[in-house]
């Protein structure tokens, strides 16, 4: 293998640091479609990768890459081992509980009825538009911290995926989110996260067929 | 002295009645009955009289005790191992053994299609089959049997009337009145006939007292109403309506009435002549009946000239190419095969709830929710819904309530988790009357013959530990 080669393997899987932070949104050419975010929502992706490999009884595997470049199910395999690494009920709601707290702040004004996820106990509210980089975005509330918290989780799954990743993803694929939470395997308005994810699949479908 | 009597059998009461609290004592749980050990002491007994009783012995158990043994499903530990205490009795009861026993000989024993065979199996089903109906007719003391339509539940009961009853006999601006604190399948339906026939709804709001208001139903009574639909008790509000001056009214100015008495058979003695109503709805399986039957009472002189509802088998008379006559009701509304061991599992239902008495249940149950309704006020934060219970109001045993701040699912989810304790957290079909509120969803903890007084301990106890643990995140 020449060093050419091995330069351009290890380029495909380490970008550099400043590739990683999300790219400035508050550029001048925005269109309708790609909203702007708040600065200190930049930080999103970098808060979530944080809090998930704070020590753990179980440490989630630390990637020996950027998480900027984990695919959507590495990151649920991540997911799904740290919920799993928790037995008690009141450990797993209380890291819900942590998570939801990470939840950056949903402008009041955004809270309109074509926001509202439909067929929830709890009510959600989601936003989705696309990055400049072509990228999903997502931001969710909730009037249930517990729901926030499986939102957020949804979110560091799918924020910044590609509209693919985010269509292509199975519903079963997260079934195992489930894990010690809510019992019910099966999608029903209890499964307030298997709502959310339709949503932002449905509305991920939209925008891009726009 | 030989112990005779049953009262003289009650003296060994002591170790008798915890063996009965024991819950993994499962020598009782095969005993259809285990009332036999309810303490009817007649102090005159002669029998008594001469053994010395130590004043324990005589402490009653309560029914809650007495049933638990009968409810196997009781016992056992959810989640992280703790005890299983179910308090979601308004979305659907528990069966005793007995129920089960009786539904699992019919598809053992003698399991056959009913009303059509002349064979010894269809011969028994058929038989046991409309013994249920009779049963169920009994229970409500409906005059007749064949005013005992059989359904699905008490949902396809009432678009029964709405599709049958409604379509043939409602014009436009006829006016329907229901109660905002209706069930969504005692609003939708009507909503769906208005839209077919011009009716019009009008809708009864609540009092400050959290209480259909009366005064605004009558006044809503016109020559224009034609149809009268209210809950007998609110599986919300935990209120009760005054059914009989309802249908009064209602006649007064010749409109029918439909009675929603999902939560009141179960729960209490229903008579149906007493209370005057024209129809009836009540499912099965809020009863300790199975699921997958319910039933429609309807007087007699309205079924038999109202239009079939679904088409099919049974429901006919002769059928030609080009038309078909109709049976009399009530197989005229009961086409294709019922649910035939289910609704023979109805009648074993009213065999062990008759056994209790409707009156002992419903005492019981008024106890309950006087102890429901006073602990759970006592936490902070609490909001119940619905009227307090004093000397004239009688509240059924459930409480929907909300904690300031905390959302109701996750109580409910934190509850469940942490404490085994079931109860339900939504808008509990009924979306109108928790907007009227002014919320989202509540939580609701409701009850039923065999809770106890230490279940309503039980979650106290835990809804206090989660609004702690919640409250420690802020």
């Amino acid at each position: 293998m020449n060093s050419t080669t091995a330069n351009s393997t290890v380029a495909s899987v380490f970008k550099p640091p400043q590739s990683h932070s999300i790219p400035p949104l508050n550029s001048s050419n925005r269109s309708p479609t790609h909203i702007q975010f708040k600065p200190d929502h930049s930080n999103l992706r970098a808060i979530s990768t944080t809090s998930l490999q704070t020590p753990h009884p179980i440490t989630p595997p630390q990637p020996p890459y950027f998480p900027a470049n984990l695919t959507v199910s590495e990151k649920l395999q991540i997911l799904i081992s740290e919920f799993k690494s928790l037995p008690e009920p009141i450990d797993r709601v209380k890291r819900l509980l942590h998570y939801a707290n990470l939840l950056p702040p949903f402008d009041e004004s955004r809270k309109i009825e074509s926001n509202r996820v439909t067929g929830c106990t709890a009510q959600v509210w989601l936003d989705v538009m696309m990055d400049d980089n072509g990228k999903m975005r997502f931001i969710v509330d909730s009037d249930s911290e517990i729901t926030k918290g499986f939102c957020y989780c949804l979110i560091w799954l799918l924020d910044g995926g590609s509209a693919i990743e985010v269509i292509e993803i199975r519903v079963d694929d997260l079934r195992e989110m489930n894990v010690g939470i809510l019992p019910i395997r099966a999608s029903s308005r209890v499964n307030t996260w298997h709502n959310v994810l339709i949503s932002m699949q449905r509305r991920t479908r939209d925008l891009i067929l726009q | 002295m030989m112990m005779m009597s049953m009262e003289g059998l009650a003296v060994k009461l002591p170790s008798f009645s915890q063996i009965i609290t024991n819950p993994n004592h499962h020598s009782f749980t095969h005993k259809p009955f285990s009332l036999k050990f309810r303490f009817n002491f007649r102090k005159s007994s002669s029998s008594l009289a001469s053994l010395s009783v130590p004043a324990a012995a005589t402490a009653p158990v309560s029914l809650g005790h007495s049933t638990r043994p009968d409810f196997e499903i009781l016992h056992q530990k959810v989640n992280n191992g703790s005890k299983l205490v179910y308090l979601d009795n308004a979305a659907t009861s528990q069966k005793p053994s007995t129920v089960i026993d009786v539904v699992n000989n019919y598809y053992r024993s003698y399991n056959s299609n009913v009303h059509r065979g002349i064979h010894f199996l269809s011969a028994r089903a058929t038989d046991e089959y409309e013994m249920a109906r009779k049963k169920v007719a009994a229970f409500i003391n409906a005059s007749e049997s064949s005013e005992i339509v059989f359904t699905r539940n008490a949902t396809e009961a009432i678009n029964l009337v709405a599709y049958s009853w409604g379509i043939s006999n409602l014009k436009p601006n006829d006016e329907i009145i229901v109660t905002i604190a209706e069930h969504h399948s005692a609003i939708v339906p009507w909503q769906l006939l208005s839209e077919k026939t011009g009716a019009v709804l009008k809708f009864v709001s609540l009092t400050e007292d959290e209480v259909p208001d009366i005064k605004m139903l009558q006044d809503l009574l016109s020559k224009k109403t034609k149809l009268v639909v209210v809950h007998h008790v609110s599986n919300v509000l935990a209120s009760v309506l005054p059914i009989k001056d309802i249908a009064e009214w209602a006649h007064d100015v010749g409109a029918k009435i439909l009675a929603d008495a999902c939560q009141s058979v179960p729960h209490m003695p229903v008579d149906v002549q007493n209370l005057g109503v024209d129809f009836l709805v009540a499912s099965s399986h809020k009863m300790c009946g199975p699921t997958g039957v319910g039933f429609l009472y309807g007087k007699s002189e309205l079924l038999e000239v109202m239009p079939p509802f679904l088409g099919g088998g049974e429901m006919i008379s002769d059928v030609f190419l080009d038309h078909s006559t109709y049976a009399d009701p009530p197989s005229r509304f009961e086409a294709g095969t019922p649910a035939i061991g289910e609704a023979i599992g109805l009648g074993a239902a009213i065999d062990y709830l008759s056994q209790i008495g409707m009156q002992k249940i419903h005492d019981y149950e008024v106890e309950l929710a006087n102890y429901l309704y006073e602990n759970l006020k006592t936490v902070p934060g609490v909001r119940i819904y619905g009227p307090a219970p004093s000397q004239t109001v009688d509240r059924a045993a459930l409480c929907s309530f909300n904690v300031d701040g905390l959302h109701p699912t996750d109580v409910a989810t934190f509850l469940d988790q942490q404490h085994g304790v079931a109860i339900r957290s939504g808008h509990h079909c009924a979306q109108p009357l928790h907007r009227y509120l002014g919320i989202n969803a509540s939580a609701r903890a409701s009850l039923y013959f065999y809770n106890t007084k230490e279940d309503v301990d039980d979650f106290v106890r835990a809804l206090v530990d989660t609004i702690g643990f919640f409250n420690s995140f802020n």
